[in-house]
């Protein structure tokens, strides 16, 4: 059954990409590039009517499957976001893939389309079997640990938690009939087991392919499962502190990665954990989102949601440009270390002007994306709900608490991502030898920059255009509702374009100010205090330049005991990663290099500059407040 | 009329700003010196410094990139707009739509990477060093400047300055306690602030563009102390439409209360000394906590909005 030629063309263009997947390594990987890229391109295209003109939902029937599970798909407006941002970053992907120098490799091609593939048919799937498929498809091209694999399988289980006893596991029945609080319950247990299996991050060799997928399509297909699975489907079962769990964890994980992001060693990672601190604050927003709706608020609600969508739309953007830019510029400088990148602002000007727009709308600083996502949360945790005494208020103060950390953290490591790996001089003689990407792929990266640019810029109207029939439908508030560039009412909110003209006005004004009593400036070589010169280095030595350490806080010292088999001797150790507990780049190794049983012993992890016994007495005197905040 | 009036307001506000912030800047130092019993430097001298770098010749490394030449523009620029959102004499000016709380520290956060991003340019270790530092600080500084704008705004049920300024001129910014709370965090946060006297990254300008960056600076510690000024101690602000007399009443008041704030920070910075720079993250680690405290009160009291 079709009731609209769009999602037959959607689903035939998915099919096409799972041929041209099977059959790439029949034809040159450039040609299979721009077969990628052009069947990706009319896909978001056609996301567009339903988006703009608010077409009603849609189904299709396929007759394949199962006996009596035959596959659902339908088009909703949830649905045609989440597939126009996907087909997006999948036509810049492969645009890119195409045009890069050296060329993908077809193996890359195939990841790429697969993971396309199976991505959209998760997006446009209307039962529990179609959306397990798709998502199949996706994890085992991703090549993630068998583990990982288990996520097509957690959702199917809890899409079969949802649907009531003797039907299919379909979203319409699900929605037709109420739903158990407890197996709703275990049904965002599961999803949350799936989410996390999805977006876990990869370990192994460095593949650009793979992080350009999970910046651009993984990580808003996890978004879409967040808000399908807990907020839309569950409907009226719907339960406050499923939001408080979330608001929680994405404000842990903002936090951490943020962190991660301004230390790690490598521009890559560095940008991924930028791309995952998003995903946090999406995670934040969804878990406000949900707070806000149990407690009838929808104002509260749309708000934290268009954050979510914002970040979705523009982040999704963002985040592939600012991967692929940062492979080109490991690729050309033949290095990803910070230590040994530099100048690449007078080597690769257009691509290191594309990543500084990316990383830009990845931060919280005004006028990027991100500074406008950041303002929707908090203008969330504004409107939410005042009733339930502290216990029910202290998560969303710690969640405006993380939310204002990552966003300092995100700054810290947008400068040293620029100012570091772009700005400066190089800082060895292969990374002196850059070159400049070919003009088609830079051309890729200056639309996506462009994109990005005009999305910080005008969220307002991107979210009216875009998200609009999404947010009518998850909350029954609309984005014309939202105080974004609009001057009325008392609170007229961010106003992201008059801004963005005041700081230009601004600038401009000082540039002509001071360009008209400025005399002609003297050329000279670079100062250096006045100190000499390294011999055969007469214009000072590069590699005294910051290598990206020390753009975070000494942390407090912590003494803890540890048992025999993980003790460590941190003293030996040169550098140590504070968060390396939570991911795999732990370098503090065990070192038991005697013939004598190790002895359990006090282990003290002791930055050089803190200072343990000030910062007890501020959290004492922290808790003292709080005690007499609760009493009244 | 009212849109000619509050237009003029803000020019006028504009042009007390740019006036007062060198003029501030020499009155702490002639006060500080004072307060050591010494002669101090005229007042004035900050703007003799200005007029003497615009005239010399700058020296520009031949390595530099556009973002060196630019920096010190973007930086005076975006601070002077967040400035311009800040009131002084008055409330309902003609950029008041735009002065949202977040908006105001994030363009002041603008200002310092556009310095930060200038001093990792020239390609040498000094400048690249105290980039780090800055940064390094900032992580603990921003979250607390953020929390007490949002702690603020969670009292007033609004991130625009203006009804957050009006309801605490009514006395109906709510818990008082919190309020009292928010006043500790930010004055805290303007102390260390001032106590982070690091000024590697001048090294790197000379004539104008050094004249520029030191503005900044100036116009920067001038806009912290509007902003506690305004936020806490309103008295005497006028409107938009209350005229001549007004204006000059909020005037009057607004210099009585910025040489108050800087009386008390050079009193400060005597009596306590300058911060040492391993104890500032402790001093910004305590307005982060207090500000946080401030949230949960007004959370918890179940106040307006």
């Amino acid at each position: 059954m079709v009731s609209d030629p769009i999602l037959l063309f959607l689903t035939i263009d998915a099919v096409a990409l799972l041929l041209l997947g099977t059959f790439a390594r029949l034809m040159p990987p450039a040609a299979c590039g721009f077969l990628a890229a052009a069947l990706c391109g009319p896909g978001a295209l056609l996301c567009l009517p339903s988006l703009l003109l608010h077409l009603p939902v849609t189904a299709l029937v396929l007759p394949a499957g199962p006996p009596g599970l035959s596959l659902h798909l339908s088009l909703d407006p949830l649905a045609a976001v989440f597939l126009f941002v996907v087909f997006l970053a999948g036509t810049a992907i492969s645009a890119f893939q195409a045009t890069t120098s050296p060329a993908a490799t077809v193996g890359n091609l195939q990841v790429t389309i697969f993971c396309l593939a199976g991505i959209a048919f998760s997006l446009m799937a209307a039962d529990g079997v179609s959306i397990a498929f798709g998502l199949a498809i996706a994890c085992a091209t991703m090549r993630k640990h068998p583990v990982w694999l288990a996520t097509p399988l957690l959702v199917l289980v809890a899409v079969c938690l949802l649907t009531p006893s003797g039907f299919a596991p379909r979203f319409d029945t699900i929605r037709a009939a109420p739903i158990d609080a407890g197996h709703a319950t275990a049904a965002v247990g599961f999803t949350l087991a799936a989410v996390a299996c999805l977006t876990w991050p990869r370990g192994g060799e460095r593949c650009w392919t793979r992080d350009a997928l999970t910046a651009g399509v993984v990580l808003p297909a996890a978004t879409y499962l967040l808000l399908r699975m807990i907020a839309d489907l569950p409907g009226s079962a719907n339960q406050a502190w499923w939001g408080i769990v979330l608001l929680l964890a994405g404000g842990a994980v903002a936090v951490v990665q943020g962190w991660r992001s301004a230390e790690h060693a490598d521009i890559d990672a560095a940008v991924a954990a930028l791309i995952r601190r998003q995903a946090g604050v999406a995670m934040t927003g969804i878990g406000i989102a949900l707070a806000a709706r149990a407690a009838d608020l929808p104002d509260a609600a749309s708000f934290a949601l268009a954050a979510v969508f914002l970040l979705s739309i523009g982040g999704s953007v963002a985040a592939t440009l600012a991967s692929l830019a940062s492979h080109a510029i490991g690729t050309s400088a033949g290095t990803y270390r910070f230590s040994r990148l530099g100048g690449l602002v007078h080597l690769m000007p257009g691509t290191s002007g594309a990543l500084a727009a990316g990383i830009l709308a990845l931060s919280a600083l005004p006028p990027g994306l991100g500074f406008a996502s950041v303002w929707l949360v908090f203008q969330a945790i504004l409107s939410s709900p005042r009733t339930g005494g502290l216990p029910a208020h202290l998560p969303l103060a710690l969640a405006a608490a993380a939310l204002a950390v990552s966003a300092a953290l995100a700054t810290a490591a947008s400068v040293r991502l620029i100012g570091v790996a772009i700005l400066g001089r190089p800082r060895t003689p292969r990374g002196s030898g850059a070159q400049e990407i070919p003009s088609p792929v830079r051309t890729v990266l200056l639309l996506l920059a462009g994109f990005s640019l005009v999305a910080g810029v005008l969220p307002g109207p991107i979210l009216r255009l875009l998200a609009d029939p999404a947010l009518r439908a998850l909350t029954g508030a609309s984005a014309n509702r939202l105080a974004l560039l609009s001057f009325a009412g008392t609170s007229p909110g961010y106003l992201a374009l008059p801004v963005f003209a005041l700081l230009a006005l601004a600038t401009g004004g000082v540039l002509l100010a001071t360009r008209r009593s400025r005399p002609e400036a003297k050329i000279g070589g670079i100062w250096s205090d006045g100190m000499a010169s390294p011999a055969g280095l007469p214009f000072g030595e590069p590699a005294a330049q910051s290598t990206g350490a020390g753009f975070l806080p000494a942390l407090p010292a912590i003494r803890f005991i540890l048992p025999p088999a993980f003790v460590v001797r941190v003293a030996n150790v040169s550098a140590y990663r504070w968060f390396g507990v939570f991911g795999s780049a732990a370098t503090v190794q065990p070192d038991n290099d005697g013939g004598l049983p190790e002895r359990p012993r006090i282990a003290t992890v002791r930055p050089p500059s803190a200072i343990a016994g000030m910062w007890l007495l501020l959290a004492a005197f922290a808790a003292l407040l709080l005690v007499l905040a609760v009493a009244g | 009329m009212s849109i000619v009036l509050s237009l003029l307001a803000q020019l006028l506000h504009i042009a007390l700003i740019l006036l007062a912030a060198p003029a501030l800047a020499g009155a702490i130092d002639w006060l500080d010196a004072r307060f050591a019993q010494r002669s101090g430097p005229p007042v004035l001298l900050p703007w003799r410094d200005l007029v003497r770098w615009s005239r010399k010749i700058p020296m520009a490394a031949d390595n530099a990139s556009p973002v060196t030449r630019l920096a010190p523009a973007v930086g005076l620029g975006a601070t002077l707009s967040a400035a311009a959102l800040v009131p002084s004499f008055t409330l309902g000016m003609a950029l008041s739509p735009l002065a949202d709380v977040l908006a105001v520290a994030s363009l002041l956060t603008v200002a310092r990477v556009a310095g930060v991003l200038a001093a990792l340019d020239a390609g040498t270790a000094p400048p690249g060093l105290t980039a780090q530092r800055s940064s390094a600080l900032a992580v603990l500084a921003e979250p607390a400047l953020l929390l007490s704008m949002v702690a603020l705004a969670l009292m007033a049920g609004s991130f625009n300055l203006d009804p957050i300024i009006a309801q605490q001129r009514e006395g109906i910014l709510l818990p008082v306690t919190a309020s009292a709370v928010v006043f500790t965090a930010l004055a805290a946060l303007v102390f260390a602030d001032a106590s982070a006297t690091d000024r590697g990254a001048d090294a790197i300008y000379s004539g104008i563009d050094l004249a520029t960056v030191r503005m900044t600076a100036w116009c920067r510690r001038l806009v912290l102390l509007n902003a506690v000024g305004g936020l806490f101690l309103p008295a005497g602000m006028a409107t938009a439409d209350s005229g001549p007399i007004g204006w000059s009443i909020g005037l009057a008041a607004w210099v009585c209360k910025i040489g108050f704030f800087g009386v008390c920070l050079s009193g400060a910075q005597i009596l306590a000394g300058r911060i040492p720079r391993r104890s500032l993250p402790d001093l910004i680690g305590v307005a982060t906590l207090l500000a946080l405290l401030a949230i949960v009160m007004v959370l918890a009291s179940g106040g307006s909005a």
